[in-house]
């Protein structure tokens, strides 16, 4: 579904991603993992057209996406759920979730998909007319991630969904994760938390320094030593 | 001397309508194109000339006039993000302000060269409203009510509609305004247009009012930029509020000793708002 070849980002001279290759089917649930500064978010950004890569192509569902403008990914499907449950302070949550299903498709159909998120997200029902710069950071990220899927994506990407959340925010957080994926969705996942990523993912990806330095399903993950000391707190 | 200043006061409110459509259309180009328009003034002046163009030289009727004045400009506004804006979108800060400063003098000039130094104006004959000793323009009163129903409509066009919605999205955050699906290109020319087509529409409230010259938009500048930093730059609702502050006062200091004084008094409440409160009555700290 989703296919990264060959991929460089930079930020001026300095290379944030290097030569990484990733790969997606539909309804899986993948994971990238590493420390700060790896260039994990540099990469959900640059599927997103937020930044345009300087090598390397992006495809998804056959078609190239890698030169396109940010909102024409979005209309083609593609959703990222940006780091720290950024929202728009200044907008109320209805608001928020409106201008989640600006592009045309969505829009169509947002009454309906309205229902279908406050059904998901109770906490966010009660807050309609709120500010979302005056909710808690669990309930901002809620409405992070209640945004994306307002636009009706077939991929959706989240950045440390779980980053500064109270353990039992985090596990709400990881249960969403998981009914996504039972709801059909295709989701790409970018964790410090590996323990806990690992135990949704299908398939697992490791950056180091913008370089991929490990690949498997889950079970490669925990069975290899590095990673285990490194990541797994093991 | 009492209905006099009831009669400045009324002045004030009723002005206050008209500039707080300036300071509506000022705020919304610095809210969401991060740019000071330095020439929105001398926009009023150029939308004057056009209606007073559309008027005498091509003798359409004065209402159609209007309504082209308003669209010339808001073309206007499309053009400065396409030809000043869009290709400074990446330089410094300062040079896309001194392209906008360098616009006024292309504007007056332009003027002065078209339709030279003297005074012009269509001369209409309003009726003057009378209760008792007090006495109100028409044309003010038409101004006002004309200014407070477009800002009704602007209201209801940010808070009810998709490109509103954007509208609002692209002054908070840019780039996630671009994450979740919208092109900010439109955006900006939407917001340019809009910009552009109210100081048109200042400019045809004004013909009763005023008559035209190259310099006529200096004032209107000056008055609008006020009106947006005392009320918090790119804050709408501190603008509105503010623009009755400024008219209020300016015009009450007018009657009771002279013009000059009154713009003094706004430079003043100006400069001590950037000292005490820069981000303005209703601005936040950040
Ligand atoms: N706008 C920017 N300009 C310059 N360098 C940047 C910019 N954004 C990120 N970087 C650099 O690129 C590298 C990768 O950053 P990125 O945010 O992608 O890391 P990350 O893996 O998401 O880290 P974290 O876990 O802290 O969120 C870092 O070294 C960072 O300093
Ligand atoms: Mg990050």
């Amino acid at each position: 579904m989703l296919n990264v070849q060959d991929l460089d980002v930079f930020y001026g001279e300095f290379q944030a991603i290097d030569n990484v290759a990733l790969k997606i089917e539909k309804g899986q649930t993948v994971i990238v993992v590493g420390p700060n500064g790896a260039g994990k978010s540099t990469l959900l950004r640059t599927i997103a057209g937020l930044l345009p890569p300087r090598r390397g192509t992006i495809s998804f569902e056959g078609q190239r996406i890698d030169r396109m403008e940010a909102y024409h990914v979005v209309e083609n499907g593609i959703s990222l759920v940006p780091e720290g449950g950024r929202v728009f302070p200044h907008l109320s949550v209805l608001d928020n979730l409106k201008v989640g299903s600006y592009n045309k498709a969505a829009r169509a159909k947002a009454q309906q998909w309205m229902k279908r998120i406050f059904e998901l997200f109770p906490v966010l029902s009660n807050r309609k007319t709120q500010r979302a710069g005056s909710l808690s950071g669990g309930e901002r990220q809620m409405l992070a991630i209640a945004r994306s899927l307002m636009s009706q994506p077939r991929l959706i990407m989240l950045d440390e969904p779980s980053l500064g959340l109270a353990p039992l925010v985090v596990d709400m957080v990881f249960e969403f994760v998981l009914t996504m994926k039972q709801e059909g969705y295709t989701v790409l996942l970018v964790e410090q938390n590996a323990n806990k990523a690992l135990k949704v993912a299908d398939y697992a990806y490791l950056i180091e320094s913008g370089k991929l330095v490990f690949e498997g399903r889950s079970e490669d993950f925990d069975k290899n030593p590095y990673i285990k000391t490194a990541y797994l707190g093991i | 001397m009492v209905e006099q200043i009831i009669m400045a006061l009324l002045n004030g409110i009723l002005l206050g309508g008209v500039l707080a459509l300036l300071a509506f259309g000022l705020n919304l180009i610095f809210g969401v194109v991060k740019i000071i328009h330095m020439a929105y003034g001398q926009f009023v002046m150029l939308g004057f000339y056009f209606i007073y163009f559309f008027y005498t030289a091509w003798h359409i009727p004065l209402l159609l006039s209007m309504a082209m004045g308003i669209v010339a400009m808001g073309l206007i506004g499309i053009l400065v993000q396409l030809v000043i804006i869009n290709p400074l979108l990446k330089a410094p800060r300062l040079n896309q302000l001194l392209a906008l400063a360098s616009l006024i003098i292309v504007v007056e000039n332009l003027a002065q060269v078209i339709w030279g130094a003297d005074y012009r104006g269509i001369p209409l004959t309003m009726p003057i409203i009378q209760f008792g000793e007090i006495f109100i323009r028409s044309s003010f009163l038409i101004a006002f009510i004309g200014a407070i129903l477009t800002l009704g409509l602007l209201y209801l066009f940010l808070n009810r509609t998709y490109l509103g919605l954007g509208i609002r999205a692209v002054a908070q955050d840019l780039e996630m305004a671009k994450g979740v699906g919208i092109n900010p290109n439109v955006i900006y020319y939407l917001t340019q247009a809009t910009g552009g087509a109210l100081t048109g529409l200042v400019a045809a409230f004004f013909i009763p009012i005023y008559t035209v010259h190259p310099h006529f938009g200096a004032s209107f500048t000056l008055m609008a930029f006020v009106i947006v930093v005392f009320g918090g730059m790119g804050n709408l609702l501190g603008g509105f509020a503010s623009a009755f502050i400024i008219g209020i006062a300016t015009s009450v200091t007018a009657v009771l000793s002279s013009k000059e004084i009154a713009d003094i008094l706004a430079l003043v409440l100006f400069i001590g708002m950037m000292m005490i409160r820069p981000q303005g009555l209703f601005g936040t700290e950040s």
